[in-house]
């Protein structure tokens, strides 16, 4: 029963540390002060949630958390395609926040009741952390969802590139009956349909459309460790420091 | 002058006599001011101010702006012009002192949150609430209320109409916070890493 929590687990953790390091480019360079200050914030808890995830993951037997977050080659992460990609322009990078921490607050609220009682606990105490991260991507959705002619264009655009990956976050894990059957977790399966009902919700707010869902092909591979050219520089550039030394400190 | 820069483009043309043209209600945010409640049972205070588009969208920025450091339990923000002001007095003036207004046009009362500044330099501290139908009888009301004759500097009444409250089924925003004491400043000990530093390459 080990293999299949670490799996979920693993996947869960490196979602986490992968979209918060990319999130965390944004430092510095956000659209207003204002949103710069939220969205490195937003990063940060990410981070932290990683972190909490690797410590489980520690305690089950795994490696500490910084060797598992710093060393592993790209094929050993598990996070879905859509966290690693480039920030692009900022509407992408909204988009993307819309549609993955929706499903990450609808995969935690799903583990507030899992029978895996340290990600129970997880759950629970992030759910506020969460639900402040939902709120701020549905806010900035409906808000330029429906301002300006070119804003609700750009979100369309980036919905339609990111869509086909956001997919990819319900990729099906090799243990999904077990998992459901010892109460672990409810199954990607649920999620995803928890998740669409929930973004159409959103959208409905908006003048942005989203395509049938069943004409979007899902970009998977990223759950069996299959990922784009762009996670292994991300890994490169987060693990430098720990790589050349470390008992660094800064 | 062509520029990048709203404000050196809103400037008048040089010689010409022209008037700055109005304000493009895209080129920039109103402004919300921010109040934050630290502990339970503790009044709200109010913060600072955060410029954005609508007040959901305020709400939003005044979180992670204003809250992501020191704990805290719940947050408000309202519309800067919906915050109405008595006048600030000098000297150890109590501002209720010089509230003289005694009719108010008649119309629906509507609870107003009240405030009052009673240290100089510091910020506005939360009261307690009145019903009135206008702010200035809502200042009136509170001197009923609140003027206990200590020296209050400047009286703020704010209806809660306007206000952005944290709903009760938010409350969990902040249940992490306590765990993010590298968020304080004072948690970097940036003059102790530097000594050791200095120690270790002697």
């Amino acid at each position: 029963m080990n293999e299949v929590i670490k799996e979920l687990l693993y996947k869960i953790a490196d979602d986490q540390l992968i979209l918060g390091h990319r999130n965390s480019e944004w430092t510095g360079f956000g659209p207003l002060l204002e949103e710069d200050i939220a969205f490195s914030s937003m990063a940060q808890d990410k981070v932290g949630q990683s972190l909490a995830l690797y410590q489980i993951l520690n305690e089950l037997g795994e490696q500490p958390p910084d060797t598992v977050a710093f060393m592993r080659h790209a094929e050993r992460f598990h996070n879905c395609i859509l966290t690693e990609l480039p920030n692009g322009e900022y509407d992408f990078s909204l988009v993307r926040h819309f549609l993955f921490d929706t499903a990450e607050f609808i995969r935690f609220d799903m583990l507030r009741d899992s029978s895996f009682q340290p990600l129970a606990e997880l759950a629970h105490k992030i759910h506020g952390e969460l639900r402040y991260h939902i709120l701020h991507a549905n806010t900035w959705i409906k808000q330029l969802g429906s301002a300006t002619k070119e804003s609700i264009s750009r979100l369309q655009v980036s919905l339609d590139d990111a869509l086909p990956y956001a997919m990819g976050i319900f990729e099906e894990s090799p243990y999904e009956q077990e998992l459901i059957a010892e109460g672990i977790f409810g199954g990607e399966q649920m999620l995803k349909e928890r998740w669409m009902t929930t973004i159409e919700a959103t959208i409905h707010h908006t003048n942005l459309h989203l395509p049938a869902w069943n004409s979007i092909v899902p970009v998977l591979g990223g759950r069996m460790g299959k990922h784009s050219v762009h996670l292994q520089p991300l890994l490169d550039e987060m693990s430098e420091v720990f790589r050349i030394d470390p008992t660094a400190e800064w | 002058m062509k520029s990048l820069d709203p404000r050196v483009k809103r400037l008048p043309e040089i010689g010409t006599g022209k008037r700055p043209s109005a304000v493009d209600i895209h080129d920039q945010f109103e402004t919300f001011e921010v109040f934050v409640q630290p502990k339970p049972g503790k009044p709200f205070q109010h913060e600072g101010a955060i410029h954005a588009p609508n007040l959901e969208m305020a709400y939003i920025f005044a979180k992670e702006n204003f809250t992501r450091r020191f704990t805290c339990i719940s947050l408000f923000v309202v519309e800067t012009r919906n915050v109405h002001v008595s006048a600030m007095t000098e000297g150890n003036q109590n501002v209720y002192d010089v509230l003289t207004q005694k009719e108010f046009p008649k119309g629906e009362k509507i609870p107003h949150e009240i405030f009052h500044l009673i240290k100089r330099g510091k910020q506005h501290v939360q009261v307690g609430s009145v019903e009135a139908a206008s702010p200035d009888e809502a200042m009136a009301a509170a001197r009923k209320q609140f003027d206990t004759g200590a020296v209050v500097f400047n009286i703020w009444a704010i209806p809660k109409k306007d206000i952005r409250y944290t709903s009760s089924d938010e409350a969990d925003l902040w249940l992490t916070l306590p765990e993010k004491k590298f968020r304080d400043a004072t948690d970097y000990k940036g003059g102790q890493k530097l000594k050791e530093f200095l120690d270790r390459s002697k």
